[in-house]
């Protein structure tokens, strides 16, 4: 086969379906319903979805460990399961599971050498990535001991251990504390920075709203949204008008019109409907307001995807 | 080098596995339960009767030593039903198979594992047959081999069906069905004539005929010797034990690469 060449997207699914069959007797239940995206080389991406949406089924998938039922993904051009492509991807599960009885560095040495890199100095590279993920303080102290968080960093360690060109993170920051939250932001910024594709799931929104390119959104196995982050969250229907002062007759006629007022020290912040916009704009100069700006409203992430999976989380 | 690696992980978490370590305690307690009769079989030994008390000694030593490699058998289809089942419910399994490592060599790493745990026991088991048959007064001189390889490729045949059904079904249900097939070939395996022989030869053809691979069927502990066998029939018989635990291993691998990986 030949090689995939740059412009193959990191990831593709296309109508990939999933039912699981549990038991004879019970009813089958959907996970997936013809799911249909792609993530292209260097991006950060997030899956979201609420509890049950289908995320983690999906990241079975594209790591080989569960069969599509129909349709097809694809990653770096290969099967998912394909030790090529696998190679090339850096994974940490949902509550990342490990060999108690081993030392961070053990564990990092055992999966090293099933990664194939070949390192001149493992004990170097293992390291390096134990002062990364800030547990180079722990040598010699089994895994057993270690705390959820310090469990998580080990996880986003072995996960970096084959310098992957795709990291899939499945609840990266789980279990961490703040400070830890944002030490795995800055990681994954960095390793943004290097050119890597990151796809990840969380329920931080956000922290994904600070790290993330593309957001796709998924609900009861089928897809709800996809598209650029930035794109997304100017979505909104809502225009700000900021003005350097405002009557009290124009502010009564604005708020029989539906704007909210909002009043600082040396301006006015007006929110209307954008289809109102210019309406607006013309009664503020008729009343003597000088406008300073005119910005389409952003929403937060959180409220687009509360909007979009209706509350579900 | 992948394969190694699994099976060298595999072995090391046998010997920190608490039921596995229980195994070793029973071993232990069997062997020196053993040796409390015998040496008072030994002290009560005077010239009459020397010839009765060394027959009762080498006749205590065949029957533990029998023992001894029944739970040898369960042992390795334990230990080969644990080490794929564990990762499984742990969940450890995750992030080893998202290494560039196919299912095959996944599983058969872990074989590797088990049936390096199976040296160990075997070699123990042999140390311990030479110390008991000393005790008893006697020496083997000839075909030491069989009481190591024998014993191996039964273990390995038992490793294999266990690790083939445990990619089927629960641990426990695996291991039932093993204690049921492992009493289906005493059953079938013995000489009785009752059992007519259009149900003898096709479960033949199916059951692990472990009798077959038996080191106890040339082994005569009372006389302490071991009956010459022709080299054919070493061979013949070693390439049936080894054939069946491919066939089962391969099974294993054909099922395990059509299930779904997740944390049970």
């Amino acid at each position: 086969m030949a090689t995939p060449t740059a412009s193959i997207p990191a990831i593709e699914f296309s109508g990939v379906t999933k039912v699981y069959q549990r038991g004879f007797a019970a009813p089958s239940v959907p996970a997936l319903s013809g799911i249909s995206f792609q993530v292209a080389r260097g991006e950060v991406c997030a899956f979201l979805g609420p509890n049950g949406a289908g995320k983690t089924t999906s990241m079975s998938i594209l790591m080989g460990f569960i069969y599509a039922d129909q349709g097809q993904a694809r990653v770096f051009g290969y099967a998912p399961g394909d030790v090529r492509a696998k190679g090339r991807i850096g994974f940490l599960p949902e509550n990342f599971a490990f060999y108690k009885y081993l030392t961070a560095e053990k564990l990092l040495q055992f999966h090293l050498r099933l990664s194939g890199r070949q390192v001149t100095d493992p004990a170097a590279l293992i390291n390096e990535l134990l002062i990364k993920v800030k547990l180079d303080g722990y040598v010699g102290l089994k895994i057993g001991k270690y705390s959820r968080g310090m469990v998580q960093r080990l996880g986003i360690a072995q996960a970096l251990l084959g310098n992957p060109d795709l990291l899939v993170l499945d609840e990266p920051t789980s279990g961490l504390d703040p400070a830890g939250r944002k030490e795995v932001r800055d990681l994954i910024l960095a390793m943004k920075a290097e050119g890597k594709t990151i796809f990840l799931s969380s329920h931080l929104l956000s922290e994904v709203e600070k790290i993330c390119d593309r957001v796709i959104i998924i609900d009861r196995g089928n897809m709800v949204r996809a598209g650029g982050l930035q794109d997304m969250l100017a979505e909104s229907n809502r225009v700000e008008i900021v003005v350097d002062q405002l009557p009290e007759a124009v502010e009564q006629a604005l708020k029989e019109q539906g704007a909210t007022i909002e009043r600082e020290a040396n301006r006015v912040r007006i929110s209307v409907d954008v289809a109102q916009k210019r309406s607006v704009a013309e009664a503020l100069w008729a009343g003597g307001s000088d406008v300073i700006s005119l910005t389409p409203m952003k929403s937060s992430l959180e409220e687009m995807f509360l909007k979009l999976v209706g509350g579900a989380e | 080098m992948k394969i190694r690696t699994i099976a060298l992980n595999t072995f090391g978490s046998f010997l920190r596995n608490k039921v596995i370590l229980l195994f070793c305690s029973v071993f232990a307690c069997i062997v020196l339960l053993t040796l409390t009769p015998l040496l008072a079989f030994k002290g009560m030994t005077t010239a009459a009767n020397a010839q009765q008390m060394e027959g009762m000694v080498l006749n205590e030593i065949a029957a533990v030593m029998s023992m001894v490699s029944g739970f040898g058998s369960l042992l390795a289809a334990w230990a080969a039903a644990d080490s794929v089942a564990g990762e499984m419910k742990s969940g450890t399994i995750l992030a080893v198979m998202a290494r560039p490592l196919r299912r095959w060599e996944f599983l058969a790493g872990k074989y590797l594992g088990v049936m390096m745990l199976m040296v160990v026991y075997v070699v123990v088991m042999f140390a311990v047959t030479m110390l008991l048959a000393w005790l008893g007064g006697q020496q083997f001189h000839n075909s030491l081999w069989t009481l190591l390889v024998y014993p191996m490729v039964r273990y390995a045949m038992w490793a294999a069906i266990a690790m083939f059904l445990v990619t089927l079904v629960h641990p426990v249900v695996a291991m039932g069905m093993v204690v049921i097939l492992a009493t289906l070939v005493l059953i079938f395996g013995s000489p009785w004539r009752h059992i007519p022989n259009w149900i003898r030869l096709p479960v033949h053809l199916i059951l692990p005929l472990t009798n077959l691979v038996s080191e106890e069927r040339f082994l005569s502990v009372t006389r302490a010797s071991l009956k010459p066998f022709p080299w054919a029939s070493h061979l013949t018989i070693l390439a049936y034990g080894v054939d069946y635990a491919l066939v089962w291993f391969l099974l294993a691998a054909y099922v395990f690469q059509r299930r779904g990986l997740t944390r049970d």
